[in-house]
Formats: C-alpha cells, structure tokens, sequence
C-alpha cells in the first residue's frame, strides 16, 4: 500500500551536503507535483559543524512538523546525535547508512528504528573523480530516496541543475551520476516507501522570510533598512537585490536603532518603508517605535522570532515577542500587530501590513518566527490579494491653514510628502499642538492621544482578522506557527469522530473581539496554545476579555516545535 | 510636485526669498542670549542665498535645545528622538534626492547618545550637511557635562569635573570620511552663513561644527567671541594632513578646515523589473 506523506531526514556534519540533498530532494518533489516543506538544523558553528535538513514530501499541503520522521538518512554520524531531541524517530522509522561510516550512535540506535544497510558510493567513479568532487554521499542518497518514493530520474536532474545552477558543469554531472548510482541502487534494498500519485499543478516554491518579503514588495515597500540578525537575515538578503532591480534601496544600518529610523526617514518622506529584525533588533527598536506613534508615520516591523530573551538561541524559534510587540513602548502607543497565519499567508498578511500602516499612519508589526520564517514550503499561490489602502496625502480644507495633527472627525490627518509646497509641517515626537508644534498643555496632550487611539477604534479589518476551521464545541485558539500543527491534531481528532475548531488570529492587536465572539460561537471549550512560557497571548485574550476565564491555556517554550500529537493528546 | 515655478539654479545670481521666508514665526525656547538664535539666522540668511524654496528643504533634529529649531523655520522638518537625527535624515535623502537635507542637533545628541551615527554618517558620506551648535553642556536637562565639556568643569552630577579626554568631533568626522569639514561661530551669523551655504552645496556629507555658546550654565563661554580667529589651513583631499590640523588645533579657528573629494552615495535604481518578474522566480514550471 503506497503512503500519502513522507518525513524524511538527511543529516551529516558540516561539508557532507545535508542542506543540498535536502534541497533537491524537496525540488524535485515538488516539481513532480507533491507538496512538500523544508527546515533545517544547524549547530553554533558558523563552518563545519553538523547539520541537518529536515524534508517532508505529500499528496497535500504540509503546515505542520511532523510526530516523528520516516526515513532518516546519515550522510555520516558525526555530531549527528546532538539533534536527536529535534529528531523524533521510533520504530516505524527507517534509518539508512552507509555500513563503512561506523556504529550507529546511541542516541539514533534507541529509537529501534529499523537499519537498513546502503553502501553510498558509486561503483563507477575512479579514484581520480573521487578525488576531484570529494567523497560526498549527498546525491547518492538523494537519487536513492527518490527511487524508493517513485520520483522520477528526469524531475531528480532538473532539480539538480536548479540548485546547482552557476556551478562548474563537470561537478553538476557528478551530482547527477551520484544520483543515478543511487537510485541504480535501490532495486537492492527491501523498503516500501512508494508514494501515491502525485497531482502536478502551477505551484510555488518559497520560504516564509520569501514570502513576507514578497508581500510587501506588492504592496510597494521600496525601502528597507535593517541590520543582520538571525533567523531574519536570509530576508533581507534576498530583498537586496530583487529592491535594487525594482528601483528601491536597502539599507545596512550601523545598528537597529538607526535601522528603524532610516525606515521611518524614508516612510516621512513618501517611500512605503520597512525594517526587519528579531527579538534583540526589536528590543532596540522599541525607542523609534513610539515615535512612529507619536508623529504619525506609517512603517512596518518584520519580527521573526527566535528564542529569547536576551542573545537567546539564535537560530531556533519561539513565540515569545508577542508583549513585547503589542506593549512594548513607554507611553500610550497605539499600534497594530499582525500574524501569518501560515508560509503562504506571509505573502497576504504583509502586503495588508503595509496598507494598514499607510492608510493609518502608524507602526505596524508583523510577528513570524523562526518555524515559519525558515521553512521551504511548496504553496499553491491564491488569486487573491488585500485591497489596497493608500497613505492619504490630499485633502487638506479649501481656505484654512494647514494642521498636520488637526483634531477633527477623522483620527487620520493628511500627510503631504515633503517637496508638496505650501504644506511644510514638522513631524513631531513630542506632545504636540496641531500644527505640531511641542506643547505640555493638558488639553492638547489628551486630544493629541485620543485621536492617535482613536485610529485603533475605528480600525476594522474585516475578513482578515483571522481564520477559522471546523465546526467543533472544543476549540483551539492559535496563532503563527502553532496553527499548522492545531489544524494537524484537529483533522486526526475528526476522523475519530471528535470535531475540534481551529481559530487562526492574523491580527493580535487590536483583538478583533467581535469576529473571535463570532468564531467562538457554540464552543464549550477554549484552549489557547502558544510557544512561550508565560502564556502571552492568553493573558491578552483574558485581559481584553475576548477570551473567559474558563479558557485553558497551553503554552511552553521552544525551541522545540509543536507536534500535532502533543496539542491532539491535550485535547483528549 | 505640482509646482510650476522654475527650479533656481544652485548658483543663481539673484535671490527671490529673504531670509524671513524661511522663519516659521514660532517663539524659539532658548534663552536670550543663546548661541542657536546666531544659528537660526545664519541658516535662514543662507538658505534665502540657495535660493531653494521652503518646501524643497527638510531639517532633521534629535532632542535637546538646538533641536527644537526646525519648528522655527518654515520648511520640512522631522524633530526626532534624540540621537537618531542622522539615520533618519539619510533615510530623507536616499529616497528623495531631489530634497535638500540638513540635520541639527547638539552635542549631547549627536556626540554621545547619536556617536555611533555620526560616525557611520560619515562613512556613508550622503549628500547633506550636519550642523552640530556645542555648547559643551547638557542645556534641556541643566547643566550636566557632554562629550566635549572640559575634564575640570564642575557640576552637580560630576563634582570636581567629569575628568575625562573631551571629545573631538572634527578628527572623528575626518578619520570616518565627511567630505567636508568646518568650524563656525554662533555670534557671526553672516559668516555661518556662508559655511552652512559652502557645506549645502560640497558634494556628499559636510560636517559644521558651530561653537553656539550656553549663556545659562556656561556663562564663561561668553569670551568664546574673542578668542575665536579664522584659520590659517584649509586642506583640501589629505586626510592625514587634516587629521593633523583638527588634533593641533587650540578649538578656535573658524572656516573650512577641511574638503574631500569622495563622491557620494548614487541616486536610487531605474527599475528594471517589475514585481510580477519576481514572483516568476517561485514557480516551480514545467
């Protein structure tokens, strides 16, 4: 009986290829017309240290990390046993070595997965070619396991001149008789790991950092300034040169205080801006942060989070920005804090935070993380995208002077770009008068923050305040990272005849009270699952009272990822 | 933007604003007989002399007394946090070339908490000009000692004086790489005058120092007007020769001290893409 999905892990020290293999693996998949997703495991060391690439192919969208993986493969068993708690295996699991890389190491051998013995060298490649390409397995495996799965040879080629594109042609006929030798190989092994047929359709290929990047692009970011950070900078390193071609510019700031306010700069001067970062460039950013407030200049915040607080795990991921994101200010600032609620959604969620920050001149913040950020995923791109909000520039009163902060029905006062004449205002951090001069009169300070909050009362973002799924009385509340696993346990608790609902949040804040009222309709049971300790989000839900108290909470930190049966076994 | 009138050349003969169009009118804050109010004149005098219209020029300031000033002009102007001035202007200027952009701020502001920006703005070398108005002293939060406050001046939060090595703003602007480097004096606003419209006009990042006496916590400085002489050195292109000239210089000599020739940041992109050429790269094909 063929299988509808497949985990599969590639592993091996730094140099043994893991993150290519992985990468043709996924590639070819997906081109043969299988969903499929892709993270990947590193140790600290910037060279040499081991890694892992972490691959699941299926007949249908993966949101999720699984259980425990099906196939792992050793490209060698150095240092490999440090990931095995981010590696489930058990004894459905099959394991592939090559028998001259040594004794399989304790922490892999426990799971009693099954050993299957594969010698991963081409018996055709002289000792010369050997010694021109280096003693990499990586194809070899690759070929293998697309053999075993029944991915065809041409797709396992293509995606080999893909990932390899600008290499020496010499090194990309190796890969590719690395490959064959592998899946010439197969016939050999006694392993059914046949996937039902895949449907081929247009599909994409993109990270969650991609397509956050890609959404703002649509919705005309043409600035970004930032500075390096992980997991965020595979972001920015690919906005570059896509910003420079279209026209824009990225700047490198000499931190993430001058980061922000070079975006900030650019928004006041009429350039839909963008800064990105992660927990510790946010913490930095949290000063300029209020003064986008205070002088009402719209601009986004790409936060992809990673474990915290302070330095952290840099590399692995967490939810715990959230207070940080919806509170982290001194004063009142107002601002709207924004989710995606899934790899492909980060295309939609950023390009509606950029019409939401234009068309409401304020901060906006996008809170992805690291799960989400770094994760390959074949997505099928919808048709449909936000209606775009423009910054209001025009429509100042016929006859009257010019107040940049009027205080009026309207909490959003028109903001004419610099080089309008006529128009010259002084955007403004202090309390302010309505023209925007400093003031510390008692009435201009409250009419200056009322009307600031104001923009948050009438701020109704209508459909895309969330989603929901299912019909269930039990519901979970979820929101970035944690919602493909809560969707994953739901759908095996409604085969058990156990409907369950999922609620997605895209906006964090403001909560949308009225449509998670809406949602929550008919529910007796609300657990609210997030990845940080402190229960950020739930105490949010509870303190604007979207939520009762009667609420259950489900919250631990990362860095280790939600497993569908981890939120199915609290459930039930 | 909707204008119709003909753009002055940089150099034109003629001047069709005075230097009260660029005067908002608004009371300034400082207290009489403060450095800025000299500052303020000059750069209203020079920017009649540019002969750029209001709306064409933004001033960007952090926080503290001499960044209170772009409320006083009658252009565009962001009043900032304080430090961040620099990264905000450049920000400005990157996007919108065709503006002319001037920060100003303090000291404190851009020497201690915006240190780090000042000397990445020198580095970047875009093309505005920075006028700092040093008065050595906290002045909005009364009378604590900045970067460039002699090591010996007494006050309440530093007894028997702060003890330590003042601050060289000239040397770090030349070492770092502003193409451009002046000193100046608040009490002769003609003659700052003159700088501020030189460093507006020298191609990439100027640098005017402006000695802007504190009446108020360093009523000393007062004797700056007779100590202040112009400089006998202007250096043109070598920055070891300038670096040399700022590190032997007593702080009173006045003019341009130093001009580069590094050629600024580029004008933004002509694109060649279009978005829907970037999403191409995501489809899997075939």
């Amino acid at each position: 009986m063929a299988r509808k999905s497949i985990a599969v892990v590639f592993a091996g020290s730094g140099g043994s290829g893991a993150m290519s293999a992985g990468a043709v693996f996924l590639r070819a998949s997906a081109t043969a017309g299988y969903y499929g997703m892709m993270t990947q495991l590193f140790g600290a060391q910037v060279r040499g240290g081991e890694s892992a690439a972490l691959v699941q192919i299926s007949t249908e969208p993966i949101e999720t990390q699984p259980d425990h993986y099906d196939l792992f493969v050793a490209l060698d068993w150095e240092k490999v046993e440090q990931f095995a708690a981010e590696i489930p295996l058990d004894e459905t699991s099959a394991i592939i070595a090559d028998p001259e890389a040594g004794a399989v190491p304790a922490g892999i051998a426990k799971s009693k997965g099954r050993m299957v013995s594969l010698k991963m060298t081409d018996p055709h490649v002289s000792r010369l070619e050997r010694a021109l390409h280096g003693k990499r397995v990586n194809m070899f495996a690759v070929g293998a396991v697309c053999a075993l799965i029944g991915i065809d040879d041409q797709h396992v080629r293509s995606a080999i001149e893909n990932i390899f594109e600008g290499k020496a042609a010499d090194l990309i006929a190796a890969n590719m008789n690395g490959a064959g030798a592998g899946a010439a190989a197969v016939p050999g092994l006694t392993l059914n790991l046949l996937l039902d047929p895949a449907v081929p359709a247009a599909r994409w290929l993109i990270s969650g950092n991609q397509a956050l990047a890609l959404g703002a692009l649509r919705a005309g970011v043409r600035f970004v300034g930032c500075y390096p950070i992980t997991p965020a900078t595979d972001l920015v390193e690919w906005l570059a040169p896509h910003l420079q071609k279209l026209g824009g510019r990225l700047v490198l700031g000499e931190d993430e205080l001058a980061s922000i306010n070079l975006t900030l700069g650019a928004s006041y001067a009429g350039t839909p801006a963008m800064t990105v970062t992660s927990g510790p460039g946010f913490s930095l950013m949290v000063e300029t942060l209020g003064l986008a407030v205070a002088a009402e200049i719209p601009m986004v915040l790409i936060d992809v989070m990673r474990a915290g607080p302070s330095t952290g795990i840099a590399s692995k991921t967490e939810q715990s920005d959230v207070n940080l994101a919806i509170y982290g200010a001194h004063g009142d600032a107002p601002r709207v804090v924004l989710a995606p609620v899934s790899v492909a959604d980060c295309i939609n969620t950023a390009e509606y935070a950029v019409y939401v920050a234009e068309s409401l001149q304020l901060p906006v913040i996008v809170l992805s993380d690291q799960s989400i950020g770094q994760a390959t995923t074949v997505i099928d791109p919808g048709n449909e995208r936000p209606k775009p909000l423009p910054r209001r520039t025009n429509g100042v009163v016929a006859g009257k002077a010019f107040k940049r902060y009027a205080i009026g029905p309207d909490p959003v006062t028109p903001m004419p770009a610099p080089g309008t004449a006529g128009y010259e205002w002084v955007a403004e951090g202090l309390t302010h008068s309505e023209v925007g001069l400093p003031a510390s009169g008692a009435g201009i300070h409250v009419a200056q923050i009322n009307k600031r909050a104001k923009k948050l009362q009438k701020f109704d973002p209508g459909k895309y305040w969330g989603e929901s799924w299912g019909r269930g009385e039990v519901a979970v509340l979820a929101f970035g990272s944690t919602i493909g696993p809560a969707r994953e346990a739901a759908r095996r608790l409604a085969v058990g005849g156990n409907p369950i609902r999922v609620i997605a949040l895209r906006v964090l804040s403001p909560l949308p009270i009225t449509a998670i009222a809406r949602a929550l309709d008919g529910v007796r049971r609300i657990i609210v699952v997030e990845q940080n300790h402190s229960a950020q989000l739930y105490h949010h839900l509870i303190g604007q009272k979207a939520i009762p108290p009667s609420a259950e909470s489900v919250a631990r930190p990362g860095p280790l990822p939600y497993r569908p049966s981890e939120i199915a076994s609290y459930i039930v | 933007m909707g204008d119709t009138a003909t753009k002055p050349g940089p150099d034109q003969a003629y001047c069709v604003y005075s230097a009260k169009d660029f005067s908002s009118g608004a009371h300034p804050v400082w207290c009489p007989g403060c450095g800025d109010y000299g500052v303020l004149a000059g750069l209203e005098r020079a920017l009649a002399k540019l002969g750029r219209r209001p709306h064409e020029v933004v001033l960007v300031s952090g926080i503290g007394c001499s960044s209170r000033l772009p409320g006083y002009m009658s252009t565009y102007g962001f009043h900032g946090v304080h430090g961040r001035a620099l990264p905000v202007a450049t920000g400005i200027k990157l996007t919108r070339p065709d503006l002319e952009v001037i920060v100003v701020g303090g000291d404190g502001d851009g020497y201690s908490i915006g240190g780090n920006h000042f000397i990445h703005a020198c580095r970047r070398n875009v093309d505005m000009l920075y006028v700092v108005m040093d008065n050595r002293v906290y002045g909005m939060t009364k009378g604590q000692p900045s970067p460039t406050t002699e090591p010996d001046w007494d006050s309440d939060i530093a007894p028997g004086g702060i003890g330590l090595r003042p601050f060289n703003p000239l040397a770090i602007a030349v070492a770092s790489g502003a193409n451009y480097v002046a000193r100046g004096f608040a009490g002769d606003p003609d003659g700052l005058a003159n700088l501020i419209l030189d460093g507006i006009r020298w191609p990439g990042f100027a640098f005017l120092e402006v000695m802007s006496p504190c009446v108020t916590f360093r009523p000393e400085q007062r004797e700056w007007k007779k100590m202040v002489r112009p400089s006998a050195i202007s250096v043109v292109q070598d920055r070891a020769a300038a670096t040399a000239l700022v590190l032997a210089d007593d702080g009173f000599s006045m003019g341009v001290l130093y001009r580069g020739d590094r050629a600024s940041i580029g004008p933004a992109l002509k694109p060649e893409i279009t978005v829907a050429d970037v999403e191409r790269e995501f489809a899997l094909g075939g």
